[in-house]
């Protein structure tokens, strides 16, 4: 397949930024002529995948929509109508199939989320923290220029520091993102372990149609996608969700169970997700972290759960073993193709670290983004089936140990061996780690589908 | 009147054939039949608790006297009935994905039959010849296949262990309870209530 035509492709779809500030401003539209102008406004300063030549921008701007947004922004009723069920819905009205209910039911999310006002989202994100206030000034007075839309609120987050330096690390202290797919077509260091499995045991790109609009998906078919083609190709779906961390729950946690588990603290907290904390998989190193296969990309994402049916390596309920299963439900993973997603995801709070007291009060978490072509198909399932359900795992109800919403009802079972170091062990009554505090479901759209939807150009014919 | 009970889904599908194919069908389950490593895959889709292809042939219609005039019919009949846990999609989605050639062998005799890849053709196809479930009783709404497995492995782990445990030392009883964990430990989810359907 040939390259892609980065320059109309949203850049923050291609790629992680991997930029350490980050503000995620949500938007009300007041008046359809008004809001249009403040999208022509902001067509030359958002971020395409354009290759960065001349390194990293200071500060970079992504745009998206959810429809009630693109209903304000009187797009055609033809159009609003073909955009799929879930998107039209959005993220809440889909409370009880994504299992947000109890401790993340939406009555509990942030204010911004309460009414059905957010229209649109901006990434923004910056190499420091004045690029970032700078960008999101000069937008600012774009809003007030056009008068086009209402700042409903800001989420602020920041890649968390340790010892002055930028890390992968989230406040439970897992060094995150290793697992992203590839996509035909998108320029990446490509490694092993990403993308699909092939009969042979090598490893290929995903469909791009798995991740854009208007390409092929693995079932070899377009993805569902609203008219006009011109308006969605190039374009995808987005999942944003405020996940908040309860930190000190997480970590009396681990106190608690290592105190009668045999494998000690360490391991446990690497049981709960698949890797220790410095990332290294537990299927390559059961033992102890080796931090020489967190540096390598051959090896880092590198493995498959065949050999370890029984889960004494990597529990089979674990959270990495679930949102990425791999081979481990079989048929070389072609069950599993079609359920990838697209992370992007930034913390948010002030970084404790271990030894230094927590607490889950604090506003600390992750902005959680998905990518995907079909929410339906690939969030709403991995976020039902997997995340909040085991019968794929043959885990029965048993939830992700550590992102399930559990509500002090939770069940987690390491699997082990008959070494002292290794041992089984069942944890009950888990409590929520994490708690959901908002979020909604956005259409990501090309550059030529921006300027079509600024210029009132949108014909469903 | 639902196609589902709890965590399960029963499915039916009737496809008309021309006779002439029906002969080619039966021959090909004959061979399906009695060559066992071509249902392996279907096997291993844990999430089918059942399924069948019957043909019903157009003379085989039950004919109960008391005036009820014989039917013409110029076709035969394909019935397919299927148990299964998880959604209509995920279903779907898995037999298009991994073994869309089985199931081409099976249904390319039926009218109209689109293939089963892609699969939204697919989709449509057993949507127009799907008929819904009148009476659906399952004796265990709250567990899947993969669950009633579990447990039976769980209980048969218990068993034996019980069997035994009078006659060990507690050394013994260490060791054999320690074996036990280690059986039954990937075996010990949760029943409960299926997912919201979607």
């Amino acid at each position: 397949m040939s390259k892609l035509n980065e320059t109309d492709i949203q850049g923050f779809v291609l790629r992680g930024y991997n930029l350490p500030y980050g503000r995620y401003i949500l938007l009300r539209f007041e008046n359809p002529d008004r809001a249009r102008a403040l999208v022509s406004k902001l067509l030359p300063i958002i971020t395409t995948g354009q290759r960065w030549d001349n390194g990293k921008p200071q500060s970079t701007v992504n745009i998206g929509f959810t429809h009630r947004g693109l209903a304000a922004l009187a797009l055609p009723d033809a159009t609003l109508l073909s955009f799929p069920v879930e998107f039209q819905q959005g993220m809440k009205k889909r409370a009880d199939i994504l299992g947000d209910t109890g401790l993340n039911a939406p009555a509990r999310w942030d204010d911004v989320w309460h009414g059905n006002d957010v229209h649109a989202w901006l990434g923004i994100n910056g190499l420091t923290a004045t690029a970032l206030d700078d960008c999101c000034s000069q937008l600012r007075s774009l809003f007030a220029e056009t008068r086009g839309a209402v700042e409903l609120a800001a989420q602020d987050a920041v890649s968390n520091m340790v010892d002055g330096q930028q890390t992968g690390k989230e406040h439970f202290g897992y060094t995150d993102g290793f697992g992203n797919p590839d996509y035909l077509g998108i320029e990446r260091n490509s490694q092993p372990g990403h993308g699909k499995q092939l009969p042979d045991g090598s490893w290929a790109p995903l469909a791009t149609g798995e991740l854009l609009l208007g390409y092929a998906d693995e079932a070899g078919e377009l993805p569902a996608a609203p008219i006009p083609h011109i308006l969605a190709s190039n374009g995808t779906f987005m999942v944003y969700r405020k996940l908040h961390q309860n930190l000190a729950t997480f970590r009396s946690f681990l106190d608690e169970q290592s105190a009668v588990y045999g494998g000690g603290r360490e391991k446990l907290a690497a049981k709960l997700i698949g890797r220790w904390r410095d990332g290294t998989p537990l299927e390559l190193a059961p033992d102890a972290p080796d931090p020489s296969i967190v540096k390598d990309p051959q090896r880092s994402t590198n493995f498959t759960y065949g050999a370890d049916g029984a889960g004494t390596r990597c529990p089979i309920g674990a959270h990495m073993r679930r949102a990425h299963p791999r081979d481990a439900f079989g048929f070389n993973g072609k069950l599993i193709d079609r359920r990838r997603i697209t992370r992007r995801g930034q913390t948010y709070g002030r970084f404790v670290p271990e030894g230094e007291l927590a607490s889950d009060a604090e506003e600390r978490g992750v902005v959680f983004m998905v990518l995907n072509a079909n929410i339906s198909r690939q969030f709403e399932f991995v976020q039902q089936q997997w995340i909040e359900y085991g019968n794929d795992a043959k885990q029965g109800n048993d939830k992700d140990p550590l992102m399930g919403n559990h509500g002090g009802h939770g069940k987690f079972v390491v699997q082990g061996d008959r070494s002292a170091t290794n041992p089984p062990l069942v944890c009950a009554h888990l409590p929520s780690f994490v708690e959901l505090r908002g979020g909604d479901y956005f259409f990501i759209p090309s550059m030529t589908a921006l300027g079509m939807i600024a210029m009132k150009l949108v014909d469903p014919r | 009147m639902s196609n589902i009970n709890g965590k399960v889904y029963a499915m039916n599908a009737i496809t008309p054939m021309k006779p002439w194919k029906t002969w080619v069908l039966r021959l090909i389950f004959f061979v399906l039949g009695h060559v066992k490593s071509l249902q392996q895959d279907l096997i291993n889709l844990s999430f089918i608790e059942f399924a069948r292809w019957v043909v019903v042939p157009r003379a085989g219609f039950p004919q109960f006297g008391n005036g009820q005039e014989p039917e013409k019919l110029t076709y035969d009949y394909l019935l397919f009935f299927s148990n299964f846990n998880g959604t209509w999609n995920q279903y779907i989605d898995a037999f298009s994905a991994v073994l869309s050639k089985g199931l081409n062998l099976i249904w390319q005799w039926s009218e109209k039959f689109p293939g089963s890849v892609p699969v939204t053709l697919f989709k449509e196809y057993i949507g127009r010849v799907q008929f819904d479930t009148d009476y659906y009783f399952t004796a265990y709404p709250h567990a899947t296949a993969n669950d009633l497995k579990a447990a039976h492995a769980v209980q048969a782990s218990y068993d034996d262990l019980r069997s035994r445990v009078n006659s060990l030392s507690d050394a013994e009883f260490a060791d054999a309870y320690m074996s036990f964990v280690l059986q039954v430990q990937p075996n010990l989810g949760e029943t409960g209530e299926a997912p919201v359907v979607f």
